[in-house]
C-alpha cells in the first residue's frame, strides 16, 4: 500500500468525498444560518452538488478502480451519476417554496438529501456487494427520516414506519443473499463471483442465493411483489420527497440490477425468466390499479411502478444495447417525472393541497402554459411522440426485440396503452372540464425555472435522441 | 431543388401555430391561421407543378441523419400518391379554418394552433420516406385531435375522444412493433424505400402484414374496429369532422398503399381474398347503418364506412383499374365527405339540432344551401358527371375481375347509398316546411361559400376530366404492381 495507490483511491472517490463533506458542514453550520435566511441552505447545498458534478465529469475519462476492487469509477457509474445529480438539484429547486408552505426547510433536511445522494452515488460504483450493501443502506437510511419529515401530519409519520419496516425486512433478505453466495464462491466480488462458477455445473443452492439478491432489490425499484410500499410512502411522504424518490432511489436500485445481472454468474443461472415475470406483473399491476385512482400522489405513484415494469423488460433484454436501453430510459424518467411532480408540488398553496386530480379542473382556462406543460409531461409518461417518453419506450422495444423477445415486447406495447388512459384522463380533467375554483400556483422563479429545464429535456430529447443515445451507449458495459 | 420544398410544406403551419400563440386577439388567430394555410397550400401547388408524372421514382426527396446509432434519418419525399394527399390535406385543412370562423367561438387560439399542428403532422405522414420518423408522425397525431374532439366537441365529447385515442393507440402500437420487426429483418434500417427492396420470407411477411392490417384497419376504419368513427365524427367539431374525414381515414389506406403491399407483396396476395371480403362487409353493413340513422352527422359517418370499404376494395382487387379507382376514390372521398360535413355543420351552426326529422323544405328558406347540398349528395353516391362515379367505376370494375362476390356486395352498396342519401336529401330539401321554419334560416354567406366553392370545382372537374388526377398516380400505380405481382403485369 503505497501513497501513490491511495491518492489514486481517493481520487476516484473525490465526488463521493465532496458530497459527504458538503453535508457534514451543511449539518454542523446550518443551525446558525438565521430564519429568513434560509435560501442559503439551498444554495450551499446545490453548488455541493454540482462541485461534485464537475469533479464526476473530470474523472469520466478513464476507468479507476479503487478501494481493493469494492469500488469503480467507470461510465456506467458516471452516468448514473449525473442522472442523480440531475434529480437531486431539481428536488433542491422545488424544495424551496414547498419546503416555506410545510415549514421544513431546515438544514437536516438538505443534509439528508445530499448523505441519501452519497450512498447512491456508492451503489453506482459498487462492484462488491458489501460496498453496494453500504451505499444501499446509507441511501435508504436517508429516505426513511425524509419520508417521516411532516411530523405533525399522521399520514407522514405512517408510511415512514411502514417504509423502515418493509426496508428493513428486504434489506435483510439481501444480506442472506449475500451471505450464500459468499458460502458458495467464497467471494463478495461481482468479478471473482463469475471466474469460481465458471466452467463448473451451476449449483442450485446459487439460484436461490440469487432469487434472495433479486428479492431484495426489487424492493427498492418498488417492483411487484415487492411494491406495497409505494402508494402509502409516494402518498405520506412531503411531496419533494416522493418525486425525488420516485426518480433517483430507483435509478440506483437500477445501477445495481444491472451491474449484477449482467454478471455472467447471473446470466447463467436462467434468472433472466424470473425478471421477465416481473416485468410483466409489475407493469399490468402499476397499469391497471393506476386506473381506478384519485389522489394524483398515488397515481403518480402506480405509474412509477408501471414504468420500473417497463425499464425491467430492458434488463431481461439484456446485452449493450438492453443496458443503454434502461439508462436512457431512467435519464429521461427524471425529466419527465420530476416535471410532473414540480407542477403538483407548484399547486401546493396555502389551504389548496392539488393532491386529488379533480383539483385540476379546467386549469387549461386560467395557465394555459401550465396546462401545456402538464400535458406535455402527461404524454411523455404515455409514450406519445414526439416527446422524449417514446424514444425512451422504443429503445426498450428495439432491444427486446433484438434479442427475439417479440412476444414480450407485444406485452409491453398493451400494456402501455391501459397505461396511457390514466394519464391522458389528466389531460382530460385539465383541459375539458370547467373550472370549480381559482388557482394560485406558487409559481416562484426557481419552481418556473425547474419547470423549464424538464419541459427542455422532455420535449428535448424527444426531438433530439441521437446524442443521449450515444452517451446511454457508450456508458453502457456489457455489449 | 436546392430549396428543401417538403419540409417547407411540412413546417410552415408549425410555423404558423408558434406564431399564433403570440397573438391576442380571436381575429387576429382566425386572419393568421388562414394566411399560412393558404401559403401552404400555395406550397403544395408549386410542388405539383413541378411533379414529374413520367416516374415512379420518389421526388423533392430530402435526406439527413437524425439518429444515426440506430439507422434513423429524416428522409421526405413524394410519389405520386402522396403527392395527390398532400395536396388534399392542404386544401382540406384551408377548409377546415374556414368552417371554424364562427363555429368555434371559445379557445379560438388554441383550437387554431391544434388545427396548424394537426395539419403539419398529417403532411409530415404522407412525405415521410423513413419509417420511425412516419412513426412519429402517425402517433403524434393523436395529441392534437384528442383536444380536438375533447375540448371543442358535442356533449358526449370526452367519451368519443377517449374512445378515438385509446382504439387508434392500441391499433398503431402494435404496428411499432412489426416496425421494429422489419427494421431487424431488413438489415437495420427504417429506409423506406430499402426495406421495399427487401424480399422477405414469407412467414415473417405473414405475421407483419398482421400487425399493420390492426394499425390501418383501426384507420380506415374497417369493419369491426370502426366502432370509434361514428362516436368521434358525431362529437367532433365541423372542421374535425372534415379532417378526420377527409384526411384521416385516408391515412389507413394510404398505410397499406405505402407498406403492405410493397414490402410484404406475398402476404397481400396471399390475403388478399380476406381484405376483399372485410372490403364488401365494410360495404354493406355501413350502408345499412346508414340507412337507419336520423342524426345527419351520423349517417354521414356511416356512410364514410361503406365508402372506405369501396377505397379497400379496390386496393386489394390489386389490378390497375381496382387500385386507380381506389386511389382515385380516398380523393374523391375526402372531398365529397369533407364537404357534406361541411354542410351538415353550416346548418347545425343555425338551427343547433342534427336529427333529419326536426327538417323539411329547406329549399325555400336556403336555395344555394340546397343546391350545393344536392351537387355533393348526387356526389357521394356516385352519380355520373361528378368525381365519384369515376372511381367507384374503376373500383367495381377492378373488383368484378378480382372477384364476382366482392363485386356484387359492392354494387349492393351502391344502390344503398342512393337510397340513404336520396332519402336524407328528400327529407332535409324537400316537403313542407313545417319543421324547420321556427329556426331563422339564412342562405350561406360569402365566407362560407369560399369554403364550399373549391369543393365543388374538384366534383365536377374529377367528375368530367379526372385525367390529370389519373395521370399523377398512374407511374406510381404501376410500379406497385410490378412490386406486388413481379415483372411484367403492369397491365
Amino acid at each position: 500500500m503505497t501513497a501513490a495507490a491511495l491518492l489514486q483511491w481517493v481520487l476516484a472517490s473525490i465526488p463521493e468525498i465532496i458530497v459527504v463533506i458538503g453535508a457534514c458542514i451543511l449539518l454542523l453550520v446550518g443551525e446558525l444560518v438565521r430564519k429568513g435566511r434560509d435560501e442559503l441552505l439551498l444554495w450551499a447545498s446545490v453548488a455541493t452538488v454540482l462541485l461534485a458534478a464537475v469533479a464526476t465529469l473530470m474523472l469520466a475519462g478513464e476507468m479507476r478502480p479503487a478501494y481493493s476492487g469494492m469500488f469503480v469509477s467507470d461510465r456506467f457509474a458516471v452516468f448514473f451519476k449525473l442522472v442523480f445529480y440531475l434529480a437531486t438539484v431539481l428536488t433542491f429547486l422545488l424544495s424551496r417554496k414547498y419546503a416555506e408552505i410545510e415549514g421544513i426547510g431546515r438544514s437536516e433536511y438538505y443534509a439528508l438529501l445530499l448523505f441519501a445522494l452519497v450512498g447512491m452515488m456508492i451503489m453506482a460504483s459498487g462492484i462488491d456487494l458489501l460496498s453496494i450493501y453500504v451505499g444501499l443502506e446509507l441511501m435508504v437510511l436517508c429516505t426513511y427520516v425524509l419520508t417521516g419529515f411532516l411530523r405533525k401530519e399522521r399520514r407522514s409519520n405512517e408510511a415512514a414506519l411502514k417504509y423502515v419496516i418493509l426496508g428493513a425486512v428486504s434489506t435483510a433478505i439481501f444480506l442472506y443473499g449475500v451471505s450464500l453466495i459468499y458460502g458458495l464462491t467464497g467471494t463478495t466480488q461481482l468479478d471473482r463471483m463469475a471466474e469460481a462458477v465458471s466452467g463448473g455445473p451451476l449449483d442450485p443452492a446459487l439460484l436461490l442465493a440469487v432469487v434472495f439478491i433479486v428479492a431484495g432489490l426489487v424492493f427498492k425499484i418498488g417492483a411487484v411483489p415487492f411494491h406495497m410500499w409505494v402508494p402509502d410512502v409516494y402518498e405520506g411522504a412531503p411531496t419533494t420527497i416522493t418525486a425525488f424518490m420516485s426518480v433517483a432511489p430507483k435509478a440506483a436500485g437500477f445501477a445495481v440490477i444491472l451491474r449484477v445481472f449482467l454478471n455472467p454468474l447471473v446470466e447463467a443461472s436462467n434468472a433472466w425468466i424470473i425478471v421477465a415475470a416481473i416485468a410483466v406483473a409489475t407493469m399490468a399491476l402499476g397499469s391497471f390499479v393506476a386506473l381506478v385512482q384519485d389522489n394524483f400522489k398515488r397515481l403518480l405513484a402506480y405509474s412509477s411502478i408501471a414504468h420500473a415494469g417497463f425499464a425491467i423488460f430492458g434488463v431481461v433484454a439484456g446485452g449493450q444495447d438492453g443496458t443503454a436501453s434502461v439508462m436512457l430510459y431512467l435519464l429521461i424518467y427524471t425529466f419527465m417525472n420530476l416535471g410532473t411532480f414540480g407542477a403538483v408540488i407548484m399547486m401546493r398553496n396555502g389551504d389548496f393541497s392539488g393532491e386529488v386530480i379533480e383539483d385540476y379542473a379546467g386549469l387549461a382556462k386560467f395557465h394555459p402554459g401550465l396546462a401545456l406543460l402538464m400535458l406535455l409531461y402527461l404524454f411523455s409518461l404515455a409514450g406519445i411522440p414526439p416527446t422524449a417518453g417514446f424514444f425512451a419506450k422504443f429503445y426498450v422495444l428495439v432491444a427486446l426485440v433484438e434479442r427475439g423477445f417479440v412476444a414480450l415486447a407485444v406485452i409491453a406495447v398493451l400494456l402501455s396503452v391501459v397505461a396511457a388512459y390514466f394519464y391522458i384522463r389528466i389531460v382530460m380533467v385539465i383541459y375539458m372540464r370547467e373550472p370549480e375554483r381559482a388557482f394560485e400556483p406558487a409559481l416562484t422563479p426557481l419552481v418556473r425555472a425547474t419547470l423549464a429545464f424538464t419541459a427542455a429535456g422532455t420535449i428535448g430529447i424527444g426531438l433530439f435522441p441521437a446524442w443521449f443515445l450515444r452517451l446511454a451507449q457508450q456508458s453502457a458495459f456489457g455489449g | 431543388m436546392s430549396i428543401p420544398l417538403l419540409s417547407l410544406i411540412v413546417f410552415v403551419p408549425i410555423a404558423g401555430a408558434a406564431v399564433l400563440m403570440f397573438m391576442r386577439s380571436d381575429d387576429a388567430v382566425r386572419w393568421t391561421a388562414l394566411g399560412f394555410g393558404i401559403v401552404d397550400l400555395a406550397l403544395c401547388i408549386v410542388m405539383l407543378a413541378g411533379f414529374d408524372t413520367t416516374t415512379h421514382e420518389m421526388q423533392f426527396t430530402e435526406k439527413y441523419p437524425w439518429v444515426p446509432a440506430l439507422g434513423i434519418t429524416y428522409a421526405l419525399g413524394v410519389d405520386g400518391i402522396s403527392a395527390l394527399f398532400l395536396f388534399l390535406t392542404a386544401l382540406l385543412s384551408l377548409i377546415s379554418v374556414l368552417a371554424s370562423w364562427v363555429a368555434i367561438d371559445r379557445k379560438v387560439k388554441e383550437f387554431m394552433v391544434s388545427l396548424l399542428v394537426m395539419q403539419a403532422l398529417m403532411l409530415g405522414v404522407f412525405c415521410a420516406l423513413d419509417l420511425f420518423l412516419f412513426y412519429v408522425f402517425w402517433e403524434a397525431m393523436l395529441i392534437p385531435m384528442y383536444l380536438i374532439i375533447g375540448v371543442w366537441g358535442g356533449e358526449g365529447r370526452v367519451y368519443a375522444a377517449f374512445k378515438f385515442f385509446l382504439y387508434t393507440l392500441a391499433g398503431s402500437i402494435l404496428f411499432l412493433i412489426g416496425v421494429i420487426v422489419l427494421y431487424f429483418q431488413g438489415g437495420e434500417t427504417f429506409d423506406i424505400l430499402a426495406l421495399t427492396a427487401q424480399d422477405l420470407p414469407f412467414g415473417v411477411q405473414s405475421w407483419l402484414f398482421f400487425a399493420f392490417l390492426v394499425a390501418f384497419a383501426v384507420k380506415v376504419p374497417m369493419v369491426p374496429v370502426h366502432t370509434w368513427l361514428p362516436d368521434a365524427h358525431v362529437q367532433a367539431p365541423t372542421a374535425g369532422s372534415i379532417i378526420l374525414a377527409g384526411v384521416l381515414l385516408k391515412m389507413g389506406a394510404y398505410g397499406f398503399l405505402r407498406f403492405s403491399l410493397p414490402m410484404l407483396p406475398e402476404a397481400s396476395l396471399y390475403y388478399s381474398t380476406l381484405m376483399l371480403v372485410l372490403s364488401a362487409l365494410a360495404i354493406v353493413y355501413g350502408g345499412l347503418l346508414a340507412l337507419a340513422q336520423d342524426d345527419l352527422k351520423k349517417l354521414v359517418a356511416y356512410s364514410s364506412i361503406s365508402h372506405m370499404g369501396f377505397v379497400t376494395l379496390g386496393i386489394f382487387a390489386l389490378n390497375l383499374r381496382g387500385l386507380e379507382g381506389g386511389i382515385l376514390q380516398m380523393f374523391n372521398h375526402g372531398i365529397t365527405t369533407g364537404a357534406l360535413f361541411l354542410f351538415v355543420g353550416l346548418i347545425y351552426e343555425r338551427t343547433h339540432t342534427r336529427s333529419i326529422a326536426n327538417y323539411g323544405g329547406l329549399m325555400k328558406a336556403a336555395p344555394v344551401y340546397t343546391a350545393f347540398l344536392a351537387l355533393f349528395t348526387l356526389s357521394s353516391m356516385a352519380l355520373p358527371g361528378t368525381n365519384a362515379f369515376v372511381g367507384e367505376l374503376l373500383v367495381l370494375s377492378g373488383g368484378f375481375a378480382a372477384n364476382l362476390a366482392a363485386g356484387a356486395a359492392a354494387v349492393a352498396g351502391a344502390l344503398l347509398s342512393a337510397a340513404y342519401l336520396l332519402g336524407m336529401y328528400g327529407k332535409v330539401a324537400l316537403g313542407p316546411a313545417s319543421v324547420s321554419a321556427k329556426y331563422k334560416i339564412h342562405d350561406v354567406n360569402g365566407r362560407e361559400m369560399a369554403a364550399i366553392l373549391p369543393l365543388a370545382v374538384f366534383v365536377l372537374w374529377v367528375g368530367l376530366y379526372p385525367r390529370p388526377f389519373l395521370g399523377i398516380i398512374d407511374a406510381s400505380v404501376r410500379n406497385l404492381l410490378v412490386q406486388v405481382h413481379g415483372e411484367g403485369s403492369g397491365q
